[in-house]
């Protein structure tokens, strides 16, 4: 009952995070801010939702269930690698391309 | 503008939740999905294939012609690629390429040196050379090892899991791109040369063929490969299953080069010397 609170409390907070780094992507004004809220909530929400996922997988506490709960686990530590690398990689290109930030009073890009 | 779009996009979007109301219903026995051949894959799959998994056996038993032609599509492809676009070795792209030397970094300007041989003192730098990106390299040489292992591990399972040679060889190329990302288009040719890429490609389509033609030696039909399991003297299951994974190999190794090959001829204007 209890495992069914925290699980499903992890499962909102990573929909949430998602829905909030979509407006993000939609509404910052310049591809270097897009990127941040891409990759921050996107990475967070991911690794919410994974391991909230885990837990349930891991409610039974028997072998086959432990093992997919590893599994989810090992999905999260690779989305906590990659994709701030990704996001890291994506603004170095820019920088390196000549993208200049966007500055407060700039026009929207 | 903007709002003839959104009327024409949301006039789309009702007449496709209109068109949904002729759809047959979910899991319909009666709907034309599942009147034809699909009963038999679903009731037969496992006594005629032995595989425990009916995806598996409608990719390589049912339809492995189907998926045998897809294998020779992508080798097509690839081989497209090479002959439209690869460009001879002597043809100078730049005019000017870029050497490094590695003792004391000072970088040299060969105008109109095509593709110098790299050896000694020097090393060839891309013209737009930056400094290594210390984060994207470190974690790409700790992430692609378990990419390799989890492209072998999708391999393996193939008949078992939904899957098998085209994710595996996929994976497996993804990971080589991510190479070829983190550091350069030379570092991924120095330990996938183009003449292996172009081997293991006609290989796979070999492995593949030859499959099927030694069921067919047996007296099996062609890919049946229960004709395996009389060959070595092993149970039938473990004949489909060793025939799956020995085309599945096949597969893997085909999508895998070809698609290297197609990224490394695309991203280097068809020289294979610099690119990104």
């Amino acid at each position: 009952m209890i495992i069914d609170i925290v699980v499903i409390t992890f499962v909102v907070m990573g929909l949430v995070l998602f829905s909030v780094g979509t407006l993000g992507i939609l509404r910052l004004p310049d591809a270097y801010t897009r990127m941040h809220a891409a990759g921050k909530l996107d990475t967070l929400g991911s690794i919410c939702l994974l391991f909230g996922l885990a837990l349930w997988q891991g409610r039974h506490f028997d072998l086959a269930h432990l093992i997919v709960a590893a599994k989810i686990l090992l999905i999260l530590v690779f989305v906590s690698f990659a994709s701030p690398t990704a996001t890291h990689d994506m603004v170095d290109a820019g920088m390196r391309a000549g993208i200049i930030p966007w500055r407060k009073g700039d026009k929207r890009r | 503008m903007k709002a003839i779009s959104l009327i024409a996009v949301l006039l789309a979007g009702i007449a496709l939740v209109y068109t949904t109301s002729d759809f047959p219903a979910w899991g319909d026995p009666e709907s034309p999905a599942s009147l034809h051949v699909s009963n038999l894959y679903i009731e037969q799959s496992y006594e005629k294939t032995h595989t425990p998994n009916v995806v598996t056996s409608v990719l390589a038993d049912f339809r492995g012609f189907d998926t045998m032609f897809e294998t020779i599509v992508v080798f097509t492809a690839a081989m497209a690629c090479f002959f439209i676009l690869r460009r001879s070795r002597e043809e100078c792209v730049l005019e000017h390429y870029y050497y490094r030397h590695i003792a004391t970094g000072l970088v040299v300007r060969m105008p109109g040196a095509c593709a110098t041989p790299t050896q000694g003192a020097f090393e060839q730098i891309d013209s737009d050379w930056t400094p290594q990106d210390i984060v994207v390299s470190t974690v790409c040489r700790l992430l692609i090892p378990f990419m390799q292992i989890y492209a072998f591990y999708v391999l393996a399972h193939g008949h078992y899991s939904p899957g098998g040679g085209f994710q595996a060889g996929v994976v497996m190329a993804a990971s080589y791109l991510l190479l070829a990302l983190s550091h350069d288009l030379r570092f991924v040719i120095a330990r996938f040369s183009e003449r292996l890429m172009h081997i293991l490609a006609a290989a796979g389509v070999t492995i593949y063929v030859g499959t099927g033609f030694i069921a067919l030696t047996t007296g099996a039909n062609f890919l049946d490969y229960g004709g395996l399991a009389g060959l070595l003297r092993m149970p039938l299951a473990s004949g489909h299953s060793l025939g799956i994974l020995l085309v599945e190999t096949g597969v893997a190794l085909t999508v895998c080069s070809a698609l290297i090959m197609i990224f490394k001829l695309v991203s280097s204007q068809g020289t294979i010397n610099e690119g990104l």
